[in-house]
C-alpha cells in the first residue's frame, strides 16, 4: 500500500468501500489482462465468461432462482431510474406511487421528475423509530396505487426496513415493490426467494466490495417494466428491434467488464469469509464507536442503535462539514459530511443541515475504530472551548 | 470548491487580517489550529494555520465575480493597513456588481 495511505481510517464505506479485497484487485487485473470474453459478439477462446459468472455469484447470494433475471447498470441509482422509468413507460397512464422519507435522491429525484411530468401521483410515507412500517404504508395505499420504492437500509440511520411483510402485503395486492438494496447487499443475507419483492436493486462498489461503475437490479418478472436502452447485444443482428431474451432485454452496448470481474470476485470473497462472520465484525465495530462516542454532552448520535455499520452524529458547536475537514486533515480519519443525498431524512433529524457519516466495512479494524473515536471526541472538545 | 496549495503557511497574522473581511473561526485547542473564514455571498475558507493547503469555496451564484476574491485577501494582506483599505474599496465596487445582479433577477 502507498505509504501515504497506511494511517488513512477510511469509514465512509457506506459510500463506496476500501480498501478492496486483494482478490478484488487481482480479478479485476486478471480480467484486464485477457481478451474479452463476448458471449455472442467475439469467439471464445477460453478466457472467463464474466458476465455469466457473476449472474451465477449474484443468484446464489441473493437465493434468486434465476441467474439471467439479475441485470448490470452503472450503479444503483441507474438501476433504479431504470426500473422506475420502465414502470411508468409500461403502466402508460397516470398512477399513484409511494415511497419513503428515508430515501435516497436516486429514488426521490425520479419519482418527483414523474410527478412533476404528470405521469404519477406521489404520497412520501415518513419514518417512525428510523423505520417505515407496513402500517405506515397502508394507511397512504389507495386503489389506484400501482407502485412502491423504498429502500432495504438507510444510509444515514442504518436502520433495515422489514421488507418481508411489507412485499407480501403489496404482492397480495398487486402492487409492484421495487427494493433499493444499495446499503444491504452484501451486508446482510437477502432471500429473494423469500420475500417476494418484484425488484431489487445492488450496487458492486458498496458492501459487494466491487469496483466503482458497476450495479445492477433483480427483477422478478421482465414484462413489468418497458425497455429503456436499445443498442447492441451481440445476438439477433439483422433485427432493427430490442432482442427480449433475458438479461439483454434491459443489457444494451459493451458491458463494464472489469466492474463485472470486481463484483464476481467481492462476492466470492463474501461468500468465502461468511456473511454471517462479515455482519458479526462490522456489528461489533459499530458498537465499539457508538460506545466509544456516548457520554460524550457534545457528540450526538443519531441511531444508537443501527442494523448496518453506519453511524450518523454531529458534535455541538461545529458545522458537519468542517469537523469532516478536520478529522480528514488533521486525524487523517475520512468520514462524509452533509446531507448524503438523503434530504427527506435529514429534514426530520438534523433540520437539514446534515451530519458526520461514519461508516464501517469488515477491513476496518477495532483499532481504527477506536482512533477515530478519539479522534471524534477531541474536535468535540475542542469545539467547546 | 478549489484546494490551493500556497507558496508559503498561513499564519496567525492572515487570520487577524481576515477578520476585518468576515467571520474567523479559530479552533487553536487542536492537534493543529484550524481556522475557517465565511463571508456571506463571497466566500468561505477552511484550513490550518501553519499549514500551505487551503480549501476555498466560492457562492455558487456570484462565482464570477469572487473568482479572484482570496487571491486579492492574500496580496493585500502583505501590504499591511494600507491593504485593509484597498480591498474594502474593490469589495464594495463586487457588492455593487452584486446587487445589480440582484435587482435585474
Amino acid at each position: 500500500m502507498d505509504p501515504a495511505l497506511q494511517d488513512l481510517i477510511y469509514l465512509n464505506n457506506a459510500a463506496t468501500t476500501w480498501p478492496k479485497p486483494p482478490e478484488v484487485l487481482q480479478e479485476v487485473a486478471h480480467c484486464l489482462r485477457l481478451p474479452l470474453h463476448e458471449p455472442g459478439r467475439t469467439t471464445g477462446n477460453g478466457s472467463m465468461d464474466y458476465p455469466s459468472a457473476a449472474r451465477e455469484t449474484l443468484a446464489a447470494l441473493f437465493q434468486a432462482a434465476t441467474p439471467e433475471h439479475f441485470i448490470f447498470t452503472q450503479n444503483a441509482t441507474d438501476a433504479l431510474n431504470m426500473l422506475i422509468h420502465g414502470f411508468v413507460k409500461k403502466t402508460s397512464e397516470p398512477f399513484h406511487a409511494v415511497t419513503t422519507e428515508l430515501e435516497h435522491n436516486s429514488v426521490l429525484r425520479p419519482l418527483t421528475t414523474l410527478e412533476q411530468d404528470g405521469a404519477i401521483t406521489l404520497s412520501v410515507v415518513p419514518f417512525r423509530n428510523n423505520t417505515v412500517s407496513l402500517a405506515a404504508i397502508k394507511k397512504v395505499i389507495s386503489p389506484e396505487t400501482r407502485l412502491v420504492v423504498m429502500t432495504h437500509g438507510s444510509n444515514v440511520l442504518g436502520s433495515v426496513q422489514d421488507i418481508k411483510p411489507i412485499a407480501e402485503y403489496l404482492h397480495a395486492n398487486d402492487i409492484f415493490l421495487i427494493v433499493d438494496g444499495a446499503q444491504t447487499a452484501g451486508h446482510i443475507p437477502i432471500n429473494l426467494s423469500d420475500i417476494p419483492v418484484d425488484a431489487f436493486v445492488f450496487t458492486g462498489h458498496k458492501a459487494l466490495l466491487g469496483i466503482s461503475g458497476i450495479g445492477g437490479f433483480y427483477v422478478r418478472d421482465p414484462d413489468a417494466i418497458a425497455v429503456t436502452k436499445q443498442g447492441g447485444t451481440g445476438t439477433d443482428s439483422r433485427v432493427l428491434t430490442h432482442p427480449s431474451d433475458m438479461p439483454m432485454r434491459f443489457e444494451a452496448g459493451t458491458p463494464n467488464y472489469p466492474g463485472i470481474a470486481s463484483l464476481y470476485a467481492g462476492i466470492r470473497f463474501i461468500t468465502s469469509t461468511g456473511l454471517d462472520v462479515i455482519g458479526k465484525k462490522t456489528s461489533d465495530l459499530t458498537r465499539r464507536f457508538i460506545r466509544e462516542l456516548e457520554g460524550d454532552k457534545n457528540i450526538v448520535v443519531y441511531n444508537k442503535h443501527p442494523d448496518l455499520p453506519v453511524v450518523s452524529l454531529n458534535i455541538n458547536g461545529i458545522d458537519n462539514h468542517e469537523a469532516g475537514f478536520i478529522l480528514a486533515r488533521v486525524y487523517h480519519v475520512i468520514t462524509r459530511t452533509g446531507l448524503h443525498c438523503a434530504p427527506l431524512v435529514h429534514e426530520r433529524i438534523t433540520g437539514g443541515r446534515g451530519c458526520i457519516r461514519a461508516s464501517f466495512s469488515y477491513l476496518n479494524t477495532r483499532d481504527q475504530i477506536t482512533t477515530a473515536a478519539g479522534a471524534i471526541r477531541e474536535v468535540a472538545e475542542s469545539a467547546d472551548t | 470548491m478549489k484546494e490551493y496549495v500556497l507558496d508559503e503557511p498561513l499564519t496567525e497574522g492572515f487570520l487577524k487580517f481576515s477578520e476585518q473581511f468576515g467571520t474567523v473561526r479559530f479552533l487553536d485547542q487542536l492537534k493543529k489550529p484550524y481556522f475557517s473564514f465565511e463571508k456571506e455571498h463571497f466566500i468561505s475558507i477552511k484550513g490550518f494555520v501553519g499549514d500551505s493547503n487551503v480549501e476555498v469555496r466560492y457562492k455558487k451564484e456570484f462565482q464570477d465575480l469572487v473568482a479572484d476574491y482570496f487571491h486579492l485577501m492574500l496580496y493585500y494582506y502583505r501590504e499591511g493597513e494600507p491593504g485593509i483599505s484597498k480591498l474594502k474599496g474593490l469589495e464594495d465596487s463586487i457588492r455593487e456588481k452584486m446587487n445589480v445582479r440582484l435587482d435585474t433577477v
